[in-house]
């Protein structure tokens, strides 16, 4: 397909994004469920919610273990993220195909039986299952390069700007903002070229500067 | 025919379809639903000649139909010699002024006709209604099919069937027929639509984009996709699944917030196809069916090949007496509904009841119409492990490009309730895949 409107443009980016998202809170909130089997303290997740930057709305934490996976009505839940990737993905059937649509569709599903179950966290593989199945099928069968290049674009935004907040290693940050700087310019996105230099520099600056990284990660797209 | 582990795989398929997404949209209470559409595996069977017999009179009807929408938008020459009386055309909200004198693109009203029928008892196939608007269905049985054939192909290898699968194919066809120079699109009003599956999946089968109002701008009398960082291209046709009084606040109901302004100007100049044409609403009013017969002979010089529910028009005096006096054995609709809805038996009113729709009748005669209560077929269907007998009719479509074709399928509805005739699936029915035979 040649020209892609403005709307499927900001969904495809959108969708990369909270697929990242679910994909990796999901992993640091497994590891956050392990370690409440034998012992998680409130400053556990409240230093998790610091670092995410998203309200600790939490009263407790079996309230935070409920909410945070399971709630619709918490904007910042995984199950909310994966509704908006969903809701995304949902609009996108023709850019994307029904079989890639379908593996967003299935980790909704997961989601939603996980909710259900009394141990979640062994069906939340189903979930991070069919998310990487979705990045996969992404490669394999969206003929069209610039739009699997908007999806990845979006994955590859949202996985710095989680692991900048999340003060990951150098080795860690330098790959995605290598994979990033590599991607970009292969799609139609309007991107600011300034943005993408300040990253490149920041990865080879003797210490990492997290809050001027993050500000160059969400200054990247234009406008 | 062996088709049994077609139904052994009756959950598996359901769970593929869950699975694509294959769900329609409800509003219940004031909120958007998406539910699934129960799949029954027990296809409806047509034997290759009863669907000759099918498509000879479907051709016939919709050629009819097509014939009347041109007349009426322009010489009204079937009003003139009195053969279908000007209240019927002029009251009926699916006439619209602004498309008198508009002939589109290639003379074509209705691309799409979704044509319901049922087979009665007696073994006679009777037309229930005519849907030339915005028709919808015919993507049910098309991913339907591809998932039986996965499930069980030893059942397709066996059994010679219609291959159904080409509908996008046909469906690109008709609107590259009438295409006025540019891209062809689907037009949707949006994802809280009751059929959006059915426009994204159409969208994706024919390798065309979907849009909504806000990626089309009309601009110098042609109409234009928007794309991304002010990239552009025309448009020549739309598929747009989107009503008549919504597509256009400039042209239409000026509160619609989910039309292109001016995008009826276009048609009018004929710089763009709109499919199906605004106006064929006329066509398609239940009040307007009882005289389609008389539009086969009228325009064709033709006897109607399928049969009409016998019908009566309370608007005629003859015809309100008996309804009057046969009240309880009749179905009485709303002709301003759809859906299923607007649809009233006459035996299954209260005295109560009866008296205030006989009132509301004798009120307001055009809006309603009355029919014999046609006893049709009941058809298998699983239920909990069962084989029970279910009402069903069969959706056909009918696409025309340069001569009406018959899609060699059709979507069929049942009725989950062992009590009920409404077989929608806003009010719970369920579907199933048409076989046509091919020897």
């Amino acid at each position: 397909m040649g020209t892609k409107s403005v709307i499927n443009t900001d969904r495809l980016y959108w969708l990369g994004r909270y697929s990242e998202r679910v994909y990796t809170t999901l992993r640091l909130f497994g590891k956050s469920f392990d370690e409440l089997i034998e012992q998680l303290t409130e400053a556990d997740y409240s230093r998790f919610c610091s670092t995410l930057d998203i309200p600790n709305i939490y009263t407790d934490k079996d309230d935070f273990i409920a909410r945070y996976a399971f709630d619709l009505t918490d904007p910042n839940s995984i199950i909310s993220n994966l509704t908006r990737a969903y809701d995304n993905a949902i609009e996108l059937r023709e850019e994307i195909g029904s079989e890639t649509l379908s593996y967003i569709q299935m980790a909704l599903y997961s989601m939603q039986k996980a909710k259900e179950d009394q141990a979640p966290a062994i069906e939340f593989q189903d979930v991070t299952d069919d998310i990487l199945a979705f990045w996969g099928i992404v490669d394999d069968q969206i003929d069209d390069e610039n739009t699997r290049n908007i999806i990845k674009v979006g994955k590859r935004v949202e996985r710095l700007d989680l692991y900048t907040r999340l003060r990951m290693n150098r080795v860690d940050i330098n790959r995605e903002v290598q994979r990033l700087a590599g991607r970009i310019d292969r799609c139609s996105l309007r991107y600011r070229t300034q943005s993408i230099i300040e990253l490149l520099d920041a990865v080879q600056a003797p210490e990492l500067d997290y809050p001027a990284i993050l500000k160059s990660v969400e200054s990247i797209l234009e406008v | 025919m062996n088709n049994l582990d077609l139904l052994d795989r009756t959950d598996t398929i359901n769970g593929l379809l869950a699975r694509y997404g294959v769900k329609f949209g409800i509003y219940k209470n004031g909120t958007f639903k998406e539910q699934l559409f129960p799949f029954d595996a027990i296809p409806r069977v047509i034997e290759k000649e009863e669907f000759a017999y099918l498509e000879r009179g479907l051709k016939q009807r919709v050629a009819a139909l097509n014939l009347f929408l041109k007349d009426i938008y322009n010489e009204k020459k079937i009003v003139k010699d009195g053969v279908v009386p000007e209240d019927f055309v002029y009251a009926a909200s699916g006439y619209l002024v602004p498309c008198e004198g508009v002939t589109p693109p290639k003379g074509v009203f209705s691309h799409i006709s979704g044509i319901d029928l049922v087979l009665g008892k007696d073994g006679v196939w009777y037309i229930l209604e005519d849907n030339l608007r915005v028709p919808s269905g015919a993507s049910y049985p098309m991913i339907a099919r591809e998932l039986c054939r996965r499930a069980s192909p030893r059942t397709f290898n066996e059994t010679a069937i219609e291959d159904n699968r080409n509908y996008a194919r046909i469906l690109k066809h008709t609107l590259d027929y009438v295409n006025t120079g540019g891209l062809s699109v689907v037009m949707t009003p949006g994802r809280y639509n009751a059929a959006y599956f059915e426009h994204s999946y159409l969208a994706e089968q024919m390798r065309i984009p979907l849009v909504t109002y806000s990626d089309l701008e009309v601009e110098n009398d042609y109409l234009y996709f928007k794309g991304y960082a002010g990239k552009r291209e025309r448009v020549g046709a739309v598929y747009r699944r989107i009503s008549d009084e919504y597509m256009d606040p400039m042209n239409f109901n000026p509160e619609s917030v989910i039309g292109v302004p001016h995008i009826f100007d276009v048609y009018r100049k004929g710089h763009v196809a709109l499919l199906n044409a605004p106006g064929n609403g006329i066509a398609d009013d239940k009040g307007i069916y009882y005289f389609v017969p008389k539009m086969i002979q009228y325009y064709l010089g033709e006897e109607p090949v399928l049969h009409n529910a016998p019908t009566y028009l309370p608007f005629y005096e003859e015809d309100m007496k008996y309804v009057l006096e046969k009240f309880d054995t009749l179905v009485l609709k709303d002709v301003a509904e759809a859906g299923g809805y607007g649809v009233v038996f006459g035996s299954k009113m209260t005295k109560e009841q009866k008296e205030k729709f006989i009132a509301m009748l004798k009120a307001e005669p055009r809006r309603f119409i009355a029919q014999e209560v046609i006893d049709f077929c009941d058809i298998p269907i699983q239920d909990r492990g069962q084989i029970v007998e279910r009402k069903a009719d069969l959706r056909a479509f009918v696409l025309t490009a340069e001569e009406p074709v018959v899609w060699k399928s059709g979507l069929t509805r049942f009725s989950r309730n062992p009590d009920s005739f409404i077989v929608n699936s806003s009010q719970g029915g369920g579907f199933k895949d048409t076989w046509v035979l091919s020897q």
